[in-house]
């Protein structure tokens, strides 16, 4: 009743960051059991912001980060994120995952412009990043409003990929399995779990209803009934457009910074920049079929 | 009695490779020598610093970048709308957007002038009116661009030249109506420039690439197709997040770039006034 009250007291402001995407929220400590109300208007901002930043979040720790996620819906546990070093499944909340960096390193797995785990059938809703230890300096998270992307083509590329299907697969973590000397028997097994997929490459988002390009550097293996010089050529370029400065934000994160990112309408790149010790902790909500 | 020592101002990296928010400098024309001298080493090291909370006028804009060398008078601007000069103030150089009149063509990867035989050292570029989201401006490490090359394209670029011309600014006076005499003089004045397309810098004796997307037109002794391939190629290093930084400007926000190492790109995601100022120190001939 009293936590109640308090939460409600607080109207939460978003303040957009850049002219396309991205918004700090203010007023909300994520932490707190929050009202109905309070999760409902994060899910609204997260649709139309496409990425949430709440700072000084302080107090979270591992066990309300779960409990925040769940909110949202079911929580992902990451097929691959296990016997690896710098991304790992947690032990004790195996939901939760672990991204402890050296620094110095390039060439981590997420400094490639990727939306997750879309070689599931339905890949994840979005997540929930906390920055445990920045990297000082460097270390920023990109994401790129892929909806945007899309609205930037030209009318012929759009004509061209409106019935196209993809086929989205897991190359980075077969090769990562491979180089641990994970048994074949194994990897098998996987490969059973996770077919490779095809999803639309022009996605409509379930809630907005909005158009975005969904195809990735990282997953996206080919186009379905294109010849792979043509698919390769079609891939490279609308996965370019991801680089584009106007549909990109860019996070500097501090000691308790939490991101939250639609996962169904943007695409991230983790910068490997720094040189110095980074400590993530990230929850993921599970997603439903692209449509 | 009022001491001109300096208080030393802090420093603080924005990313891994490049910018840095600088505090503790009222920028204007009568800093002590010593002050000056930190910026320029810090401006190299950085490659482009971060003022915040400035206020100055134009005058004292002039007197800040005369202090880092000869400062330039865009030969175009004065006959361009929403990049010009006034008569007043040569050497400042007015960036106006209005809703509906969205002043675009630096929403591209460059480095400024480098149509000229010795392009300018750095420009001082200073936020009158921001919008409330969006115009951001992104800056390229173009030194860390060429390391994160492969040895072959290294070994490939080191001995190339490029072309360098203004046809961006030959198409805007066109389009503004300016007789074809004056551009005939311009053309004079400005012939196509040759620069090498690795840039060793100056001062610091760093490697950075050194051909753009808006003023290089092609590499000296390719064919176009293989040029216009390495090229786009080349240009592409500066979509790499490893070697940007963003800056979000506020009204008094201030950035001093180094424009030897460097490409930036002005985000035009705003359909709102923003209102720039620029100031630019000349620098020397490419080696």
């Amino acid at each position: 009743m009293a936590t109640a009250a308090l939460t409600r007291a607080k109207n939460p402001t978003a303040s957009r960051v850049t002219g396309t995407l991205g918004a700090e929220v203010e007023g909300i400590d994520v932490s707190q059991d929050l009202d109905q109300e309070i999760i409902d208007w994060i899910s609204a901002a997260l649709v139309e912001h496409k990425v949430l930043f709440f700072r000084d979040q302080h107090a979270l720790d591992r066990k309300q980060h779960l409990a925040f996620g769940r909110r949202f819906g079911e929580l992902e546990i990451h097929p691959f994120a296990y016997g690896l070093d710098v991304f790992g499944n947690d032990e004790a909340d195996p939901e939760l995952i672990v991204i402890d960096h050296p620094g110095g390193q390039r060439n981590t797995g997420t400094d490639i412009w990727h939306s997750d785990v879309s070689f599931r059938e339905t890949p994840a809703l979005g997540s929930i990043l906390r920055c445990v230890v920045p990297a000082n300096p460097g270390g920023d998270t990109l994401w790129a409003d892929m909806e945007k992307a899309y609205e930037l083509l030209d009318d012929e590329t759009k004509a061209l990929i409106a019935d196209l299907e993809a086929e989205h697969d897991w190359p980075n973590f077969r090769r990562g399995m491979i180089n641990r000397g994970v048994d074949e028997e194994t990897i098998a097994k996987f490969r059973e779990k996770f077919p490779v997929m095809r999803h639309p490459v022009v996605r409509t988002h379930p809630v907005s209803g909005n158009k975005c390009i969904y195809v990735n550097s990282v997953f996206t293996t080919g186009i379905v009934g294109m010849d792979k010089d043509e698919s390769d050529a079609l891939l490279t370029r609308l996965c370019r457009q991801a680089t584009i400065p106007e549909v990109q934000v860019r996070f500097r994160w501090e000691p308790g910074s939490v991101a939250f990112w639609d996962n169904r309408s943007t695409q991230h790149y983790a910068v490997t920049d720094y040189q110095t010790r980074r400590v993530m902790e990230r929850v993921t909500i599970a997603g439903d079929k692209p449509f | 009695m009022a001491t001109l020592a300096m208080t030393r101002p802090t420093l603080t990296k924005v990313t891994g490779n490049i910018g840095a928010e600088v505090e503790g400098i009222q920028l204007s024309g009568d800093l002590p020598q010593e002050t000056i001298d930190w910026i320029n080493d810090a401006l190299v090291e950085n490659k482009v610093l971060f003022f915040r909370g400035q206020t100055f006028d134009r005058d004292q804009h002039v007197a800040f970048g005369a202090r880092f060398g000869e400062l330039e008078v865009h030969p175009f601007a004065k006959h361009l709308g929403a990049f010009n000069t006034t008569d007043d103030h040569p050497y400042i150089i007015v960036i106006k957007s209005e809703p509906g009149n969205r002043n675009r063509g630096t929403d591209v990867w460059h480095s400024d002038v480098t149509w000229r035989t010795e392009p300018s050292l750095g420009s001082i570029l200073r936020c009158i009116d921001a919008p409330e989201t969006g115009g951001d401006t992104m800056w390229a490490d173009m030194e860390t661009a060429y390391v994160l090359l492969d040895d072959e394209t290294k070994a490939e670029i080191e001995n190339l030249e490029a072309t360098h011309d203004w046809d961006n600014f030959r198409r805007g006076l066109v389009s503004a109506g300016v007789p074809d005499d004056i551009i005939k003089a311009m053309d004079a004045e400005f012939p196509l420039a040759s620069h090498p397309v690795v840039r060793t810098h100056p001062v610091s004796g760093r490697k950075c690439l050194y051909v753009n997307a808006i003023f290089t037109t092609g590499i000296v002794g390719y064919d176009k197709e293989a040029s216009d391939a390495l090229l786009a190629k080349l240009n592409r290093q500066t979509a790499i997040p490893e070697v940007q930084v963003r800056l979000r400007w506020e009204p008094g926000t201030v950035a001093f770039w180094d424009n030897r190492s460097t490409q930036h790109y002005a985000v035009a995601d705003y359909d709102d006034d923003r209102l720039m100022e620029r100031v630019t120190v000349c620098g020397d001939k490419p080696f």
